[in-house]
């Protein structure tokens, strides 16, 4: 951060700005940032997860729009743009309208709070990692809102799933945290990551002794994110679209959108946690200095999460969904125990020694 | 089967073709059979409306046991029948459906009701005196305007 | 105080997951269904009394809209009906025509079924595999008959035209039990799967036969009932049903990938006989004027859903005095009312899709 900070004050120096106003602009920048990052993102990963659908299924996915149908995700955003915005007769206007927003907002800022590079976190604070939490849960809070202000039982169905879902999954991934957050001694995304640091590359990450951790957390990132085979809340067989099912036009492609910039973050928060975050695998940069390590410390966060989320897209083309009953009980009967004792095994792993030699 | 136990028990049932034709008493014939012979499928209930104005019930029985197919038919005098929905629950489905198409009221099928046809239908369409009046599918916007 | 309170949900006409019109009125208490009331009738075409107003042969390309995927089998019926009314043999290759038609016919219905049973429980990629396995099906149906669902390609006393393409059958034949064991691969070992099926909807032998369900549904409740074997259509075929004792949503999935397996072998043993056939001699049945002799005739197929059977009651007019159809499917709506109640949402759209329920059918 503080190197971006230092172009931009030595930028405005040279125009004879004062520093003050350098302070209090600076901030805007990374929203910026994140703004039209978080929109190019969205619109590659809708067209990625569509093409790789397609390919699991023996289709072709979108080629029409542009070339490879690269412009398809496009063209549906601005079909969706152009569509008339139906707020229903008997719904709740003003929560309709708000939940949109609420969805939105809280990703914003939960982008900001992953470190893409060793210079380039936007909120760095000392334990980001809760704050992340809070952030990535709260998209939860407005999905109940658009399913309660919906006035549609459908859509009230698919919030009270999602409230039941994200609660119960919320803890398994807790503790599973609490383990990492054990193993680097920090709550910092940053320093979590550097942690993750060994001459051996890929061996440092934490994803190797905490195996177990890495898969539950994925799993309950899927729960999240109501990513297949946890995707109740929105049941296309069962509960038509589940809490969207009355949203239409912009307001439709906010959820929509919004989905995927959600699972773009979880995706890079998992790799933060368990796969070094923007260390290199190989143990050392290509770049030795310069801005260019920056940039391929961000390439390779970028490229753990794309992994993460083929994996997610090839799970979306396997699995049929669970039931309700079963995704509960899976949750509270498996995951949660399992995660304690990944939480003991990372004590032990981290002060096994320590107590040993006590 | 036997068809002279039939008679000494059912009055008046005679054998016409394939098929078993008896006055009345529906109900009992068909528990009578169901209890004796190994019939467990009611497969279906046909209704005929006869040129001569009465309506025709067959039965068609079959046991899944000896692959053995029996039709009972009665003759209905009004438009009044037994139901036999408490032997097969398959025939509440067809009762209701000879109800909306020929208007047979089963005492004992306590949901009747239309199915293929609206709520507010005259007339029962299969009826072959049912007058085809093509002005009632015609759209109605006081009539229909939700 | 807690006071219980129910409400009631519309799941339908309009629901992705009724495969096509079919309306439940749900009474729900929470998640669980207390009670389920089906209302058909969007789709009623009033076919019954279509035939009384037409003559057969006007009637006979109407019939394979009854059920849209599987069109044969209503046809078959039709020409049945008429066959038997004025005594007509059919020759060897007609009857090997039309048996190789009806099992791929039947397969097709199957795979359809199986796609878009793993679609109602939330799987997307099966549909797509299920439906390129369908598609060489139809592409081969729109081969010799020129439509892909709505044939009309028997006729009174024959087929339409002699068969031919046959190499197009032995590669569906040839590539289609590897690609049912791809299937049982990816679904039917599938843990997922597994849990939402087995032990879901368990349909007693008992009930399954008050309810006059036949077909697939009931061999998979471990009744031995299969029409085909009565079936002069299918004499000198060797058939094999498929009982199962699961009585339970994945017994009927398991029911149906086996007897595509079955249905395979009877379409190679079709296959066989009419490659070595010579060109088609077929006594055909004069459609026009076609009278039927007075009285009752009965026929009845063992259909992908069911026992189908047409009932016509003719007074030697042109047309029929009364034409009934009975489908498999209706039954199997109706059974929903015993057989959701009780159970959770999610399971009855999951129950409700192993019944293999079509709404063209159902209403006629």
């Amino acid at each position: 951060m503080n190197y971006l900070y230092f172009l931009y004050i030595e930028f405005l120096q040279k125009h004879n700005i004062p520093q003050l106003f350098g302070d209090i602009t600076f901030y805007f920048i990374p929203f910026c940032i994140i703004a039209a990052a978080l929109l190019v993102v969205v619109i590659v990963l809708v067209l990625v997860e569509r093409k790789f659908l397609g390919f699991f299924t023996q289709r072709k996915g979108p080629n029409r729009v542009g070339w490879w149908g690269l412009l398809q995700t496009i063209a549906d955003a601005l079909k969706l743009l152009c569509k008339e915005n139906i707020t229903p007769d008997k719904a709740d206007k003003f929560l309709f309208n708000l939940a949109p927003i609420l969805v939105f907002v809280p990703m914003f800022a939960a982008l900001g709070v992953i470190p893409y590079s060793s210079e380039f976190t936007f909120i760095n604070t000392s334990t980001n990692v809760i704050l992340y939490l809070i952030l990535a849960a709260f998209p939860v809070l407005s999905i109940f809102l658009a399913g309660w202000a919906s006035n549609n039982k459908y859509s009230l169905f698919g919030a009270a799933r999602c409230i039941a879902q994200v609660l119960s999954y919320e803890l398994p991934m807790t503790f599973v945290i609490l383990s990492v957050a054990v193993l680097a001694s920090s709550l910092n995304l940053t320093e979590i990551t550097l942690a993750q640091t060994s001459k051996y590359g890929a061996f440092g990450w934490f994803a190797l002794p905490c195996i177990l951790g890495f898969v539950i957390m994925f799993i309950c990132m899927l729960a999240e994110l109501n990513r297949c085979p946890f995707d109740l809340p929105e049941a296309e067989s069962e509960l038509i679209c589940g809490y969207n099912t009355e949203y239409s036009g912009m307001r439709f492609a906010i959820f929509y959108l919004s989905e995927y910039a959600m699972m773009f973050a979880n995706a890079m928060f998992l790799a933060i946690l368990f796969l070094g975050g923007y260390l290199s695998p190989f143990g050392k940069y290509f770049f030795s200095a310069g801005p260019f390590v920056y940039f391929e410390q961000a390439f390779w966060l970028f490229l753990k999460a794309a992994v993460l989320i083929f994996i997610m897209i090839w799970i979306r083309a396997a699995l049929p969904r669970l039931a309700i009953y079963d995704l509960l009980k899976f949750s509270w009967v498996i995951l949660l125990p399992l995660s304690i004792i990944n939480l003991f095994a990372a004590v032990l792993i981290k002060f096994g020694g320590a107590i040993w030699a006590a | 089967m036997d068809l002279n136990k039939f008679r000494e028990m059912f009055q008046g049932c005679e054998l016409a073709g394939n098929k078993i034709l008896i006055k009345s008493r529906m109900h009992d014939v068909i528990k009578f059979v169901t209890e004796n012979y190994p019939y467990d499928i009611l497969k279906e209930i046909t209704a005929i409306h006869n040129p001569d104005g009465r309506i025709e019930l067959i039965y068609n029985l079959y046991s899944t046991v000896d692959e053995e197919t029996l039709l009972i038919s009665i003759l209905l005098d009004g438009n009044e029948a037994e139901s036999v929905s408490d032997i097969f629950d398959s025939a509440r489905a067809d009762e209701n459906e000879i109800f909306d198409l020929f208007g047979v009221k089963f005492s004992g099928n306590d949901d009747l009701k239309r199915l293929y046809m609206p709520e507010d239908w005259e007339g029962h369409p299969l009826r072959k005196d049912y007058v085809q009046d093509d002005t009632r599918l015609a759209w109605n916007d006081d009539k229909n305007n939700v | 105080m807690m006071t219980k309170t129910t409400f009631k949900l519309n799941l339908g006409p309009q629901h992705p997951s009724t495969h096509g019109v079919l309306r439940l009125l749900l009474e729900l208490d929470g998640e669980k269904i207390i009670s389920c009331e089906p209302d058909v009738g969007y789709l009623h075409r009033g076919m019954e009394k279509m035939a009384e107003q037409m003559s057969y042969i006007q009637y006979l390309p109407t019939v394979d809209r009854i059920d849209y995927l599987a069109g044969f089998f209503y046809s078959e019926l039709l020409c049945r009906i008429v066959e038997n009314a004025m005594e007509v043999e059919l020759p060897d290759k007609v009857r090997a025509i039309r048996v190789m038609l009806l099992e791929l016919n039947r397969i097709s219905s199957h795979l359809l079924w199986v796609g878009a049973f793993l679609m109602d429980l939330g799987a997307v990629s099966p549909f797509f595999y299920a439906f390129r396995e369908r598609e060489m099906i139809l592409r081969y149906f729109e081969k010799i008959s020129g439509q892909r669902m709505m044939y009309n390609y028997f006729v009174f006393g024959g087929v339409r035209h002699d068969i031919g393409f046959l190499e197009d059958v032995e590669e569906i034949i040839s590539i289609l039990p590897g690609k049912i064991d791809d299937y049982e691969k990816i679904i039917t070992e599938n843990p997922i799967f597994i849990r939402r099926t087995v032990e879901k909807g368990i349909l007693q032998k008992e009930m399954a036969l008050n309810n006059g369900i036949t077909g697939v549904n009931l061999r998979a409740s471990g009744v031995d009932f299969d029409l085909r074997f009565e079936d002069s259509l299918y004499r000198g075929f060797d058939i094999k049903t498929i009982v199962l004792d699961g009585k339970d949503s994945f017994a009927r999935y398991k029911a149906r990938i086996l007897e595509m397996r079955e249905s395979i072998k009877i379409v190679a043993q079709a296959l066989e006989y009419l490659k070595k056939s010579g060109s088609l001699e077929q006594r055909l049945i004069n459609p026009i004027n076609l009278k039927l002799p007075e009285g009752d005739y009965f026929a009845d197929i063992e259909a992908p859903r069911g026992t189908a059977s047409c009932f016509v009651r003719s007074y030697g007019d042109k047309n029929p005095y009364r034409l009934k159809w009975r489908t498999g499917s209706y039954y199997s709506v109706n059974l929903l009312r015993k057989l959701l109640a009780g159970e959770y949402l999610n399971d009855a759209i999951a129950i409700a899709g192993s019944l293999d329920i079509i709404l063209p059918e159902v209403d006629k």
